[in-house]
């Protein structure tokens, strides 16, 4: 907004201020979720708040791995999330590449009704859904999670994919026929290794948004149980303070510790898919 | 390109397992939810039968609906005022070139991409009065403070807005980014020339330059927060009593816990409608602002 050169001292101090308060009141929490997760279950339970503990210990770690069935929950998790990502995006360059290069009687009726679907909330359809997965015995399945989790992500990425590909000339699929691709070959050979970058950019952003899906788990499974439903399901102490909060501190972690780094490693595409998501939604 | 005839099935088959899964999870369900919003379905009492429009003439008569909507309307309102004001603050500093700047847009990333219920959880904990991190914090310059937050309707609420703000501003602040990232250094030049200063610069070129872009992202986001439901659900379960129950929330309570299906279905019903009306007053601003 202003001009490096012009730039004096006190503004520039200013600014660090303000970054370092932001910084602060962003990682701070996740620093405390972290200490507290290490403090064993007694010592939580001192005056002040202590910023680091007498005596570290990863207890709750080992008490979520023996007792609460972490593993089988991170399997669950990875296994749902990867497939749905997988066939998701298939679907999803299926869809796009239909709406950006053909132009048939009902199709942008068809766009519209995706778009339009989007707008339809979640708690709105829950229960009908929920009552139908059980009738057509999808209720607690993989196969039915998925395929929620699919829907989940479809609208988003078939817009990002489709104006990604409106962005590309149909002249290079053409010529691709001229030298004797099918269509299929030139969708394959030629459109989608185009659409690489968009490919990951979309996939990343899919992968936090299907991590921490939190609404279709709750409601549409009960013995698959995934990572991110997983901080509500911790069993109760029969003390005062009924809340475990030593486990939730650690489950939280064990939960957020990916992420963090994901988004370390991966924050320009990130940045990329949501501004393209964003600026043009 | 495809235009000839012998395309449209290839078109279809590409587009239809898409719109299959969303008939599936979207089209079939809502049109559920309208039809049993006229009966009154009670399924622990094996109740189900047909009674028209009372579930919403019940709805607007209820105690507990009532400040169910008008804890949705502040927590609106409320969070949104902080998502505008802070959120245009938080993407000048983001979009001003200094050391650190890169580091601190990934700092920024991180509440988006962490799930709320995390955070709600974790923010329960925060705003115990003894054990606390705020309080702590709090009581470093005010020794003697005492509050606990979550028994009392107004901070309870407040704390909800205030944990909702932290999930979600960053990220509003990331899209204004965007819309900032559109306007070219050079009117600011002129504008420098002409003898503004940085603050009139400010009212004068970027508030009017983003404000298209803001007023979109204010109505999506409205959108998400008049159905959100996780923030309440992990961090007060809509308690004191019914005083931080949103809308969603009681939804879903209704539906699942008190197994009221058919009211459930009416309130569910008045949710879409608002967010029906949101979406096309979204359109008609976006057409009408565009220039």
């Amino acid at each position: 907004m202003i001009p490096k050169n012009s730039r004096s001292v006190p503004l520039t101090l200013t600014i660090w201020g303000l970054a370092a308060i932001v910084a602060f009141l962003i990682l701070f929490p996740l620093w405390w979720i972290f200490i507290s997760s290490i403090t064993p279950a007694g010592e939580l339970f001192s005056k002040p708040v202590k910023y680091w503990p007498a005596h570290p210990t990863l207890d709750s770690y080992r008490y979520l791995i023996k007792n609460v069935g972490l593993l089988p929950k991170i399997g669950n998790t990875a296994i749902i999330v990867g497939l749905s990502i997988l066939i998701g995006m298939v679907i999803s360059v299926m869809a796009a590449f239909s709406f950006a290069r053909f132009r048939t009687r009902g199709l942008s009726i068809a766009v519209g009704f995706l778009l339009a679907s989007m707008l339809i909330p979640d708690v709105v359809t829950a229960r009908p859904l929920y009552d139908f997965l059980r009738s057509v015995h999808l209720y607690d399945t993989y196969t039915g999670l998925i395929i929620l989790y699919i829907s989940g992500i479809l609208p988003f990425t078939i817009l990002i994919l489709q104006n990604y590909l409106n962005d590309i000339p149909v002249s290079i699929e053409e010529s691709a026929s001229i030298d004797g691709c099918g269509f299929f070959q030139s969708m394959f050979y030629v459109t989608i290794p185009l659409l690489r970058p968009a490919l990951a950019t979309v996939c990343i952003v899919n992968f936090i948004t299907c991590l921490n899906n939190f609404f279709t788990p709750l409601f549409y499974s009960n013995g698959i149980s995934v990572l991110s439903t997983a901080i509500t399901q911790l069993p109760l102490r029969d003390n005062m303070y009924a809340v475990p909060w030593d486990l939730v501190s650690a489950m939280g972690w064990i939960i957020i510790l990916p992420i963090i780094i994901f988004v370390a490693i991966f924050q320009r595409q990130i940045m990329e898919g949501i501004m393209a998501g964003g600026v043009k939604g | 390109m495809y235009a000839s005839k012998k395309y449209w099935m290839i078109a279809w088959i590409l587009v239809l397992p898409a719109l299959l899964i969303r008939i599936f999870t979207t089209i079939y369900p809502i049109i559920e939810t309208f039809h049993i919003s006229l009966f009154e379905v009670k399924l622990l009492q094996g109740i189900r039968r047909f009674v028209g429009l009372d579930n919403y003439v019940q709805l607007f008569h209820d105690s507990k609906m009532i400040t169910s909507i008008r804890f949705t309307a502040i927590f609106v309102v409320g969070s949104m005022i902080g998502h505008i004001v802070l959120g245009i603050i938080l993407a000048l500093i983001l979009n001003m070139k200094f050391s650190g700047q890169k580091v601190l847009r990934t700092i920024v990333l991180l509440p988006w991409a962490m799930p709320m219920v995390v955070i709600a959880m974790a923010s329960k904990w925060a705003f115990n009065n003894e054990y606390g991190l705020i309080n702590d914090f709090i009581r470093r310059f005010a020794p003697s403070f005492n509050l606990d937050w979550l028994i009392y309707t107004n901070t309870a609420r407040s704390a909800v807005i205030a944990v909702d703000l932290w999930k979600d501003l960053p990220f509003f602040a990331i899209l204004v980014l965007a819309g900032l990232q559109f306007i070219s250094s050079d009117m600011y030049e002129a504008a420098k020339i002409d003898g503004a200063g940085s603050i009139r610069s400010f009212f004068s070129i970027t508030l009017p330059l983003i404000s298209r872009n803001i007023l979109m992202l204010s109505i999506f986001f409205t959108m998400w927060r008049i159905t959100s439901f996780d923030v309440v659900y992990a961090m007060t379960s809509g308690g004191p009593g019914e005083s931080t129950a949103l809308i969603a929330y009681r939804v879903t309570t209704e539906a699942f816990t008190n197994l009221n299906t058919g009211y459930a279905a009416s309130i569910a019903v008045v949710l879409f409608l608002v967010m029906a009306v949101l979406s096309g007053l979204s359109m008609s601003a976006a057409k009408r602002v565009d220039y």
